[in-house]
């Protein structure tokens, strides 16, 4: 479900007015986009927890001033990006993580019962799917793995949230989108071709 | 614009960083306390510099084992600090102007440290965690004014 920026715009006005139910809204609704953004930026687990705890400190000060509320996940994601890009700045911190590569499959289930069989089977086939999904992401150039991984946000982030995220223009998300998502099927026939050759 | 297909395999993918990458419960919470961290009578020094953030050729030349640089302004008050990486920690150095004593309260993951700027409105931490942190100047006792908060950044 996308999300709805008069909603978002009145829960920051509540905010601003010391609304703590309505904070609690806007970091249900963003969390997500933030720490994709850290993500995005291949930061190591504790530069991207710091990266969204100064987003969200940050916001907590200025909310009284957000100039346009309805676009406060466009200036969140904006923060986090500059959070991002000083954090990969400053010496010893940026360790790039190889997340997206790294194949974990589910563990079988064993129970005995047919059901559990049946849900076993298909959990495995969901994992291999899962698995297939992702290691075909970590194929793809690094433009496509950061876009993808914004819009993997939840809530699905709006282009002009993407695009704030990127520090990309506006206009170019959605041909890109296309793109790397048509490269991404590409790169998981390839997969699996290797996998099983014909 | 979008076409369903596309539709598909981003909500796809969307499940899977749910649960993979989702958000750790722990930084959901943080989010939810930073609302606690508001200083609603206090004047925000917004970061006008960041030597991080400067991209222009003079920084490349300074290299990455140069103190990183921050500026805060607000109103006629400037906030200038000099951060150095000391093995894990970050020690802070700076300067108010205009120049005046104050008592200066890094506020930092859940901890507040205070600190004395002196005369000429100079003042030094020990090291402190990497992380989030933004700093808080009193006036002197007797000195009125609004306190000043800066913008938080992450050391």
């Amino acid at each position: 479900m996308a999300v709805d920026p008069d909603e978002t715009g009145q829960l920051v006005r509540d905010a601003a007015g010391g609304d703590e139910i309505a904070w609690r809204g806007l970091v249900d609704r963003f969390s997500s986009l933030v720490w994709s953004v850290a993500r995005a930026h291949r930061l190591g687990n504790a530069d991207a927890a710091d990266v969204f705890q100064t987003t969200w400190l940050r916001l907590a000060e200025h909310i009284t001033r957000i100039e346009q509320p309805e676009r406060v996940g466009a200036w969140l994601a904006t923060a986090a990006r500059r959070e991002c890009l000083q954090c990969l700045r400053t010496a010893g911190r940026a360790v790039p993580t190889d997340d997206m590569d790294r194949l974990d499959l589910a563990p079988a289930a064993d129970s005995p019962t047919e059901e559990a069989v049946l849900a076993a089977e298909q959990e495995r086939e969901d994992a291999a799917r899962a698995a297939l999904l992702w290691r075909a992401v970590g194929r793809l150039p690094a433009r496509c793995q950061e876009l993808l991984r914004i819009l993997m946000a939840s809530p699905p982030p709006s282009y002009a949230e993407v695009a704030a995220a990127l520090g990309l223009p506006l206009g170019s998300i959605g041909p890109t989108r296309a793109r790397c998502l048509q490269r991404l099927r590409a790169e998981m026939g390839g997969i699996r071709n290797e996998v099983a050759p014909s | 614009m979008r076409d369903e297909p596309d539709d598909q395999l981003e909500a796809e993918l969307r499940r899977l960083a749910a649960d993979r990458e989702p958000v750790p419960a722990e930084l959901l919470q943080a989010a939810r306390e930073a609302f606690g961290w508001r200083d609603i009578d206090a004047e925000i020094a917004e970061l006008v510099y960041d030597s991080l953030l400067d991209s222009d050729e003079a920084s490349l030349v300074r290299g990455p084992d140069e103190p990183r640089l921050v500026s805060f302004t607000v109103g006629g008050t400037t906030i200038d600090v000099e951060v150095t990486s000391t093995g894990p920690g970050r020690s802070l150095m700076g300067q108010i102007a205009p120049p005046g004593p104050a008592v200066v309260e890094i506020r930092h993951q859940a901890d507040t440290v205070s600190v004395t700027a002196d005369e000429l409105g100079r003042f030094r931490s020990g090291p402190l965690p990497p992380g989030p942190a933004s700093l808080r100047l009193r006036p002197p006792a007797g000195a009125g004014g609004p306190a000043v908060v800066t913008d938080w950044i992450s050391l």
